[in-house]
C-alpha cells in the first residue's frame, strides 16, 4: 500500500540523523537573542513574546485592533449597547441600501437585526448558494476578535456555515467585548475549549476585506470575497 | 521557455534573454523594492523578529524529523472526520488519484485555487486533455492561465506583466472592456469567476499547512477564492507535499503571522483557513467530500539527505526569491522549474535529478541574502555550495570544469608552475587588451560584459621578501 511505503521510506530517510552542523545553523543567531524552549509551549509563548506587543487590557487590544483595521480597511466600530447596535446596522442599511440579508441562527446576529426593514436569508440550515450570492449583505457572529492581527476568527458555527462570511460582497460581524483575545493562540484556545476536541470542519482567521495585488501592486479590495468587512463590537 | 531543449542551454538562453530587456528588469526591481519597504515595516513591529525566526524553523524541525509519526496523525485525524487521503508516490499516482475523484462524480468542470504542487505535477494539461474546464481563480493564475503561461513567481504569479498588457489579454480573451486600471480589471476577473464558482462541480486547493494534532488543512490567501473553492462544489480536493506538516494547532497562531510577513509584508493575510474534513451532520454547507491529496514526488529523496532535509521546512513564502539578485535579473521563467529563485535552485536537483538541474546551483551569486531573509532559517546558500560539492563528486562538473580544475591542481602542486603561470598571465593580459571581450578573446565569455584591472607591479610573494 502507499501509505506503508511512503511511511517506510520515511523512517528509512529519517534513520540518519540530522547533520549536526546544518541542526545548529538553524538555531544560531548572529544577534544573541533569546530563544524559548523547544516544542509546542515554547512556541505558543512565542507568539506572545517576540510577535507584535498590543498591551495587556481590554483597551490596549481596542486601541491597537483600531489601528491595524485602519491600515486593513477594516470598518471598526465599538459601540455600547445592543440597542446602538441595532442603530448602527439600520445606518449601514440605509447607506447601503440593504434589501436581501443574509443571517443566521446566533443570538447576537438576531438580537441585532430583528427589527432590519429587509428580507432575510438564514444560512443554518440548508439554503440555496445562488440566493446567498444575491445578498447585498451577510452578517455573522465571531469566536474571537485577535487584538495582535486585527482579525475576526469564525468557524461554521459562529458565522452560519463557510459561505455567509465570503460570498455576498459586504461581510458584517457583531461581537462582544468579552470575545476580545490577544492572540491567535488564544483564539484557538478559546475553540478548543467550546467544541472539546469535536472541531468544527471550517475555522478562518478574517483579517480585513478581500484584497489582491496581483496587477503592479495595485491594492484592490474585493478580489473574489466582500469589498467590504464591518466589525461592530458592543462594549458593554 | 522552449520546453525541449535541455535544463540548461535552455536557462542560459533565456538568461542572457531576459538580462538585456532592461525595461523589464527596472519593472520587476520597482515592484520588489516596493515588497522590500513594506515587509521591513511589518518586521520591525515585531517585539523580536529574529527569535521569532528560530522559533518557527523549530516548529518545521520537529514535524521534518519526526514526518512518519506526525503525517500519520495527520491521516488518521482527517480520516476520522470523514476526508479520504490518498498516498501518492509521484506525479502519475497523484494525478491519477484526482482524475479518478472527479470521474467518479461525472463533474465538468472544475475550479481551483492557488496550488504549486498542480503545477509540479501538471494537473491541468492532464485534465484539459480529458475535456474537463479548469479554471485558475487565484487572480495572478487566472492572468498566466489565460496567456497559456507558467506562473512566473510561486507567490506572485503574473508580478511580470503590466497592466496594459493584461488590459490586452483581457480584452482579447475575456471581450472585455478596454481599461488599464487594476480595480477596473480585478472587477472584470471577479465577475467572470464568480459564475464559475457557482457551477463547478469539484474545487481543488493546496495547503500551506497540515495540522498533525488536529487533522485539518490550513490555507493561507487574500482574494477569498480559496475559500469559495473549498465551500461551494460538491467536493474538495486539496493537494498537498508530505512536508507541509505541522505538529500542533497552536503552532500556526506563529507560523501564520510568519509566512505572511516573509512573503508579501502584511502582518496577517486577509483570510487563513483550517479545513477539517467534509460537511458535517450538524453544519449547513460545505462540500460534501473532501480528498487530501498527499504527495512525495522524491520529497523522501531529499529527506534522506542529513545535510539538505533542512530545505523540507520551506513554507514556501518566497521571501529568497524577493530579495535575491539573479532573481531579479533573470526573472522567474528562466528556471523552468515549478519553484523558482533560490529554494527552487536548492530543491529541484531533488526532486528532478542533479544531472539536468546542477546548473541552477551555480545561478547564485552565494551572497546569502537569501539564507538570511529566510523566516525559518534554512541555510539555502550553504545547500547552493552543496549541491555543486555533490555534483562535482559526482564527476557530473562537465569537461570544462573538469578540465580546469585538474589544471589548478597540477599549477598548485607546484611552486615554479606557479610562478611561471603568474608571470604567463601577466603577459597574456597584456597581449589580449586590444581584443578584449571581443570574439576573438580567448575568455570572451567572461569578459564580454567584464573589466580586468591590470595586476598589481609586485606580486605578494616579492612584496613579502622585501618586507623583509
Amino acid at each position: 500500500m502507499s501509505r506503508d511505503a511512503i511511511l517506510g521510506r520515511i523512517r528509512e530517510a529519517l534513520s540518519v540523523k540530522t547533520d549536526a552542523h546544518v541542526r545548529e545553523v538553524a538555531k544560531q543567531s548572529s544577534h544573541s537573542l533569546p530563544v524559548l524552549a523547544n516544542g509546542p509551549d515554547g512556541r505558543t509563548q512565542a507568539v506572545k513574546e517576540f510577535l507584535p506587543f498590543v498591551g495587556e487590557s481590554l483597551e490596549d487590544h481596542i486601541a491597537a485592533f483600531n489601528v491595524l483595521s485602519d491600515k486593513l480597511q477594516t470598518e471598526f466600530i465599538v459601540v455600547p449597547t445592543i440597542d446602538s447596535a441595532r442603530q448602527t446596522l439600520d445606518q449601514l442599511r440605509q447607506k447601503h441600501q440593504w434589501e436581501r440579508v443574509g443571517i443566521h441562527d446566533h443570538e447576537l446576529v438576531q438580537s441585532c437585526v430583528d427589527q432590519l426593514p429587509v428580507e432575510f436569508l438564514n444560512t443554518s440550515s440548508n439554503y440555496d448558494a445562488h440566493e446567498l450570492e444575491k445578498c447585498d449583505v451577510g452578517i455573522s457572529g465571531c469566536d474571537a476578535l485577535i487584538a495582535q492581527t486585527a482579525s475576526a476568527l469564525v468557524t461554521n458555527h459562529s458565522a452560519g456555515g463557510r459561505a455567509l462570511s465570503v460570498l455576498p460582497p459586504h461581510h458584517v460581524v457583531v461581537a462582544d467585548a468579552s470575545q476580545m483575545v490577544t492572540t491567535m493562540a488564544d483564539g484557538f484556545a478559546m475553540i478548543r475549549e467550546k467544541h472539546h476536541e469535536k472541531w468544527p470542519s471550517f475555522i478562518s482567521f478574517i483579517t480585513g476585506p478581500s484584497r489582491t495585488a496581483d496587477i503592479e501592486r495595485v491594492l484592490v479590495l474585493g478580489a473574489h470575497g466582500p469589498k467590504k468587512l464591518t466589525i461592530i463590537m458592543i462594549s458593554e | 521557455m522552449s520546453q525541449s531543449t535541455n535544463p540548461t542551454t535552455q536557462f542560459q538562453t533565456d538568461a542572457n534573454r531576459v538580462t538585456a530587456d532592461v525595461d523589464r528588469r527596472s519593472f520587476l526591481r520597482s515592484s520588489l523594492r516596493g515588497y522590500q519597504t513594506t515587509r521591513d515595516a511589518t518586521q520591525e513591529r515585531f517585539l523580536n523578529y529574529e527569535s521569532a525566526r528560530i522559533a518557527a524553523g523549530d516548529a518545521k524541525w520537529e514535524a521534518i524529523e519526526n514526518l512518519d509519526v506526525y503525517l500519520a496523525q495527520f491521516a488518521d485525524k482527517l480520516e476520522a472526520r470523514g476526508a479520504t487521503v490518498h498516498w501518492c508516490s509521484d506525479s502519475a499516482e497523484a494525478r491519477d488519484a484526482i482524475l479518478d475523484i472527479i470521474k467518479k462524480h461525472d463533474a465538468k468542470s472544475v475550479i481551483k485555487s492557488k496550488c504549486m504542487t498542480t503545477e509540479e505535477i501538471h494537473l491541468n494539461d492532464l485534465l484539459e486533455k480529458e475535456g474537463f474546464e479548469v479554471v485558475e481563480s487565484d487572480l495572478g493564475e487566472f492572468i498566466v492561465q489565460l496567456r497559456d503561461e507558467a506562473p512566473y513567481h510561486f507567490v506572485f504569479p503574473a508580478m511580470h506583466l503590466k497592466k496594459e498588457e493584461i488590459n490586452t489579454l483581457f480584452q482579447e480573451k475575456l471581450k472585455s472592456i478596454n481599461t488599464d486600471d487594476p480595480e477596473e480589471l480585478t472587477m472584470v476577473a471577479r465577475e467572470v469567476l464568480r459564475q464559475k464558482y457557482l457551477s463547478a462541480d469539484i474545487g481543488i486547493s493546496g495547503a500551506n499547512f497540515g495540522v498533525a494534532e488536529t487533522g485539518m488543512i490550513s490555507i493561507t490567501e487574500n482574494e477569498g477564492n480559496a475559500r469559495l473553492t473549498t465551500s461551494l462544489p460538491k467536493v474538495h480536493i486539496a493537494l498537498m507535499g508530505i512536508e507541509k506538516i505541522i505538529p500542533r494547532l497552536e503552532d500556526l497562531a506563529l507560523m501564520l503571522p510568519m509566512l505572511a510577513t516573509a512573503g508579501t509584508g502584511q502582518h496577517l493575510t486577509c483570510y487563513n483557513s483550517q479545513l477539517g474534513g467534509p460537511r458535517q451532520d450538524d453544519e449547513s454547507d460545505g462540500p460534501v467530500e473532501m480528498h487530501v491529496v498527499l504527495l512525495d514526488n522524491h520529497r523522501t529523496r531529499l529527506l534522506a539527505d542529513p545535510e539538505q532535509r533542512d530545505a523540507l521546512r520551506c513554507i514556501r513564502c518566497g521571501a529568497c526569491l524577493n530579495v535575491c539578485p539573479i532573481f531579479k535579473n533573470v526573472g522567474g521563467h528562466t528556471y523552468g522549474t515549478t519553484y523558482q529563485g533560490p529554494i527552487g535552485s536548492v530543491i529541484t536537483p531533488h526532486l528532478r535529478g542533479l544531472k539536468d538541474w546542477k546548473h541552477l546551483s551555480h545561478s547564485s551569486s552565494l551572497c546569502g541574502a537569501c539564507s538570511e531573509t529566510c523566516p525559518v532559517k534554512i541555510d539555502l546558500h550553504h545547500h547552493l555550495l552543496r549541491n555543486r560539492r555533490d555534483a562535482a563528486g559526482k564527476g557530473q562538473g562537465g569537461l570544462a570544469e573538469r578540465t580546469l580544475m585538474l589544471g589548478f591542481t597540477i599549477v598548485m602542486r607546484r611552486p615554479w608552475l606557479y610562478r611561471l603561470t603568474g608571470r604567463l598571465g601577466k603577459l597574456g593580459h597584456v597581449l589580449t587588451k586590444p581584443i578584449h571581450g571581443t570574439r576573438i578573446d580567448p575568455f570572451y565569455a567572461w569578459k564580454k560584459t567584464r573589466d580586468l584591472d591590470d595586476p598589481a607591479k609586485q606580486s605578494f610573494k616579492q612584496y613579502w621578501k622585501s618586507r623583509k
